[in-house]
């Protein structure tokens, strides 16, 4: 499909949008250190806040006696969890049981459990904190959930949790498999698998482990919360709440306040990559500014920053297949990390029938779960989920052409079902473009594992995959613009997280405006109701869309005004001193006559005829436009519909004295379907694939099997790729313009992060597996050398 | 106060409106203090000896906070610290100078980056107290310097950062460069940026923009 339903959406020519080093509307804001985060506000009388967090990976408070972190000098307030306020902070609106707020259970190391201490400033509060009296029960825990899942393995989880009802994200439980010990089951069943193995030539097995991933937020996160006399709605005492970043409304919520009285200036968000969950420290401030009557601060420290992005996965597979590589059944047998109570399943124990294999034709496919409760830490809501996962699927591709000796691109394409449906016998046009462009940059040659050294002595391996480019179909947007003094105004309430939304919106409104990009004013307001967020660059593309109706309607208000001035012309001002007014050249026209073009209103049918928009009318206009666009292609048929979508390869070499690797090159030929920011774009790719080489080479979370406690929690030995490390990334970009949303947009998300594109291409080099992170040591060990 | 609170944003700003921003958050650090404020309890004092009689009253077991005169952007400032206080702790809620970042606290990521004498530090692991008597550039600094102005043009123009949280970090690093290497290679540019991290994979950027803006300021803008 294309952009057929909205305005404009077959544009043939492109004066803004596509553009590339259009600098962004808060860049210099950003660059100069003026941008201020959650972490950064500082306030007058402001106090500090710390929540205890738990030494010991699986325990309970038993007890706390204050006395002595009370008497420190500075130590304004303790909270318990025992305390009225923070009990009723707990209560679900709608009833039904919840975990209260904060209680007296910790089950990860670092866990915030049982007391926040408020004191004058930071270091009394971590000295208040020493001085807590705590009676700890210390519980037995699993970090190594293959361990816990064994039927001897301590249950870690008070059963009262298993009674908290699922949340939204959570998977599918499997009917005829009740919870047993840690571990709970589920189960997708698409098709006849017996029949799938029956009809197959050939099967084959495997084993993938999915590497858990932090998630790590640039700016650890926090908030400073006060409240003030407010006059303006209903009166009483409002909140201002920093560093709730696009989460306002819902934390006035928990306190009971309406939108309108609920402050929040700042619109900085460090790049969370779909951690979109709200950490305590984040909502708890409003609570304790009340208790305290002033000013608190409550931030994170990097080391309590160190969530996933991605839970750790075992995965098993057995695929069967036809001599042609057609792949026929797929039995997956996962064993997921389920966390600890509350953590997100989204993307990992939550992906069983759209996940891995939805762009296969194969329609026989089992997924079983177990799903391990775990002291290993929480994920937040994440969506890093399909790209990482998908990669069951580019494992099940190049495993079959190793055993056919065959290209797995050939592979891909046997089993790549059609645009419409999984019956669909077409290619896929924007797969096929894709494939082409790739395999000239790359110049790809398949090679067979471990037969191609290189002049210099390492051993060469090459590595594809393939997946959509999904647009998150799921936002409303409602847009305003103005035409104020003569300017267009785009009111919005950001957020700013680092995916240049907003620019690409006012990018939209120029191009359908006949302006230039820096001629539409930006206005941030966090009482305004447009945000164009969505994932990724989805931000840029549903969000346009919605944008893009509504500066058409703006366009129509404004030609409208534009002819009623001309054929009634206001009397002239005090100003004109008797001077003669000229006649307007569009007297006696129609507002379809018009068009808007180069910054003027001009004649249609004689663009010579023009008037600069500042002066062809009076009026201040505004527009509203409240929808969406069509619903993303894939999303209709869960994954079973195609449009836009990418190619990625990789290249490394593998010194085999060291086992070092080095990526020799990332190459990604990606179809958003329309280009909406170059410039951001191209920096979207680059950022997955150093989360890929991160996730694949370097970053591992360790833990201390005995006490259950994270050793990596740091930026030291928690390893991310800098800038010595990553190697080049060759991009192309190809505009099919396939997609529904804006101009045939799609955007990208991240649907190039993946866990085993570095790791394939290592098999292909040495031909032996290496789990991520593949460290030298672990190559070495691979091939027998350690 | 509620007016007050409902202001609008005012980050969307042109280069020049920055520069006059950064160049204002310096002019509001007062160059010597009248309020001498117990970060223990709170309670303020108009002199540093009342601060001190205080300590000893009140407070006798604690450390007694110290005044010091920092030179930050050219210019003298008097500031309370406490001894163990960082200078990244000093900038950000001393002198309201917000744009050396606290991402890992660990001098190991590069964010709260500024230049003391002619070298780029880490400011989350510089005590405040050792920097008396040093010259120390800020990101304000530099943001408010013309002769910076291609640099912090270039990065805007090439995305040098997308959250853009580590970006004040990278710069400051770049400016230190640039300083002593006016015409830096590629190379040069990724040796000199290794400790900087950046979450969102904006690496390539630095260099396309350090590359583009380096002649420029060599020849004096
Ligand atoms: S915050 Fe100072 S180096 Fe990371
Ligand atoms: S731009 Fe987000 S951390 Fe660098």
């Amino acid at each position: 499909m294309a952009d057929l339903a909205g305005v404009n959406g077959q544009r043939e020519h492109f004066r803004v949008v596509g553009k590339p080093n259009l600098p962004g509307i808060l860049s210099y804001s950003l660059a100069t250190g003026i941008a201020k985060f959650g972490i950064d506000y500082v306030v007058p009388n402001m106090l500090e806040a710390r929540f205890l967090r738990s030494p010991y990976a699986n325990a309970r408070v038993v007890s706390v006696d204050t006395t002595r972190a009370r008497a420190i000098p500075g130590v304004v307030d303790i909270v318990t969890w025992e305390d009225e306020d923070i009990k009723k902070l707990g209560q679900s609106p709608f009833g039904g049981k919840s975990r209260p707020y904060l209680d007296n259970i910790a089950d990860y190391e670092g866990a915030e459990v049982g007391v926040i201490v408020i004191a004058e400033n930071e270091d009394i509060c971590e000295e208040a904190l020493r001085q807590l009296d705590v009676e700890w029960e210390i519980l037995p825990h699993v970090v190594d959930i293959l361990e816990g899942r064994k039927p001897d393995a301590p249950v870690i989880r008070p059963p009262e949790f298993n009674e908290i009802p699922p949340g939204m994200f959570d998977p599918r439980p499997d009917p005829n498999h009740p919870k047993k010990g840690n571990v709970s089951f589920a189960i997708t069943i698409d098709g006849d698998i017996e029949e799938g193995f029956a009809e197959a030539d050939q099967v084959i097995e495997y084993e993938l482990k999915l590497p858990a991933f932090a998630s790590h937020i640039p700016n650890p996160p926090g908030s400073v919360a006060w409240w003030f006399d407010d006059p303006y709605y209903g009166g009483g005492k409002s909140l201002h709440i920093e560093g709730a970043v696009q989460r306002r409304e819902s934390v006035g919520s928990m306190y009971g306040l309406p939108p309108e009285k609920t402050v929040q200036v700042g619109l900085f968000q460090g790049g969370k990559y779909c951690d979109w969950g709200m950490r305590k420290s984040q909502e708890i401030t409003p609570l304790l500014a009340k208790r305290a009557g002033r000013p608190v601060r409550c931030v994170n420290s990097r080391e309590e920053t160190f969530d996933f992005l991605m839970k750790e996965r075992y995965m098993y597979l057995k695929v069967g297949f036809k001599n042609n590589g057609l792949i026929t059944a797929i039995d997956d047998f996962s064993i997921s990390d389920g966390g600890s109570q509350g953590s997100s399943s989204f993307g990992t124990a939550n992906d069983q029938g759209y996940g891995p294999y939805y762009t296969f034709r194969c329609k026989n496919i089992r997924q079983t779960m177990e799903i391990v409760d775990s002291n290993r830490g929480k994920m937040y809501l994440s969506g890093q989920h399909c790209p990482f996962n998908w990669d069951a699927g580019t494992m099940a591709i190049y495993l079959i052409a190793e055993k056919l000796g065959k290209d797995p691109i050939d592979i891909a394409k046997v089993n790549l079902h059609g645009p419409d449906s999984q019956d669909d016998p077409r290619p896929v046009p924007s797969f096929e473009a894709c494939l082409e462009e790739g395999k000239k940059l790359m110049d790809w040659k398949w090679h067979p594992a471990g037969t191609k050294r290189l002049p210099d002595g390492r051993m060469h391996g090459a590595s594809f995959r393939y997946q959509i480019c999904p647009r998150h179909a799921f936002s409303g947007y409602d847009v305003k613009l103005e035409l104020r003094n003569g300017e267009v105004h785009l009111p919005t309430q950001g957020p700013c997280t680092g995916i240049y939304a907003v620019e690409a919106n006012a990018m939209v409104v120029a191009e359908e405006l006949g302006l230039e990009y820096e001629d539409i004013k930006v206005d941030f307001d966090y009482r305004e109701k447009f945000t164009p967020v969505g994932g990724g660059s989805d931000g840029t593309t549903a969000s346009a869309w919605a944008t893009k109706e509504c500066a058409n309607i703006l366009k129509q208000k404004i030609l409208e005004a534009v002819i009623e001035e001309a054929n009634n012309p206001p009397p002239p001002s005090m100003f004109s001193f008797g001077m003669p007014q000229e006649p307007s050249p569009f007297k006696g026209l129609k507002p379809e006559d018009l068009d808007m073009a180069d910054g003027k209103v001009i004649v249609k049918a004689d663009p010579s005829k023009g008037v600069p928009l500042k002066q062809a009318t009076r009026k201040n206009i505004f527009a509203t436009y409240s929808g969406r666009p069509p619903a993303a292609i894939w999303s209709l048929g869960m994954g079973k519909m195609l449009d836009t979508m990418n190619t990625a390869y990789c290249e490394v070499a593998v010194d085999t004295e060291t086992g070092e690797v080095e990526i020799l090159r990332f190459v990604v030929v990606a179809d958003p379907g329309k280009v909406m920011r170059l410039t951001s774009l191209e920096s979207q790719i680059d950022q997955v694939m150093y989360f890929s080489q991160g996730c694949q080479l370097m970053e591992e979370y360790v833990y201390d099997e005995r006490t259950g406690v994270k050793l990596t929690n740091n930026m030291i030995d928690y390893k991310k790729p800098t800038m010595l490390d990553v190697p080049p990334v060759e991009r192309k970009f190809l505009e099919t313009r396939a997609g529904n949303a804006a101009y045939g947009a799609s955007g990208i998300s991240h649907s190039l992060a993946n866990t085993h594109m570095v790791i394939i291409a290592i098999h292909n080099a040495i031909g032996v597996w290496v789990d991520p992170p593949a460290t030298p040591d672990k190559i070495l060990k691979a091939l027998g050398k350690a | 106060m509620a007016n007050e609170e409902r202001s609008r944003t005012d980050v969307a700003l042109s280069h020049e409106a920055a520069q006059v921003k950064s160049a204002e958050a310096i002019r509001a650090i007062p160059s010597v203090l009248t309020e001498f404020r117990c970060p223990t309890c709170g309670k303020v004092f108009g002199s540093y000896a009342n601060l001190q009689y205080h300590y000893a009253d009140e407070h006798p077991e604690f450390v007694v906070p110290e005044t010091i005169v920092l030179h930050i952007n050219g210019k003298d400032c008097e500031v309370l610290v406490e001894p163990h206080w960082t200078l990244q702790r000093t900038l950000q809620f001393r002198l309201d100078l917000t744009g050396a970042k606290h991402m890992c606290g660990k001098g190991a990521c590069g964010s709260c980056t500024v230049i003391i004498d002619g070298r780029a530090v880490l400011s989350c692991i510089t005590l405040a107290v050792e920097c008396v008597g040093k010259s120390i550039t800020t990101i304000e600094g530099i943001a408010a310097n013309p002769k910076w102005k291609p640099l912090v043009d270039a990065y805007c123009k090439w995305d040098a950062m997308q959250c853009g949280y580590c970006t004040p970090g990278f710069l400051v690093t770049a400016k230190a460069l640039l300083d002593k290497n006016p015409d830096p290679s590629e190379d040069e540019i990724r040796e000199a940026l290794s400790g900087n991290i950046c979450i969102c994979g904006t690496y390539p950027r630095h260099t396309t923009a350090i590359l583009e803006a380096a002649p420029q300021i060599a020849a004096g803008g």
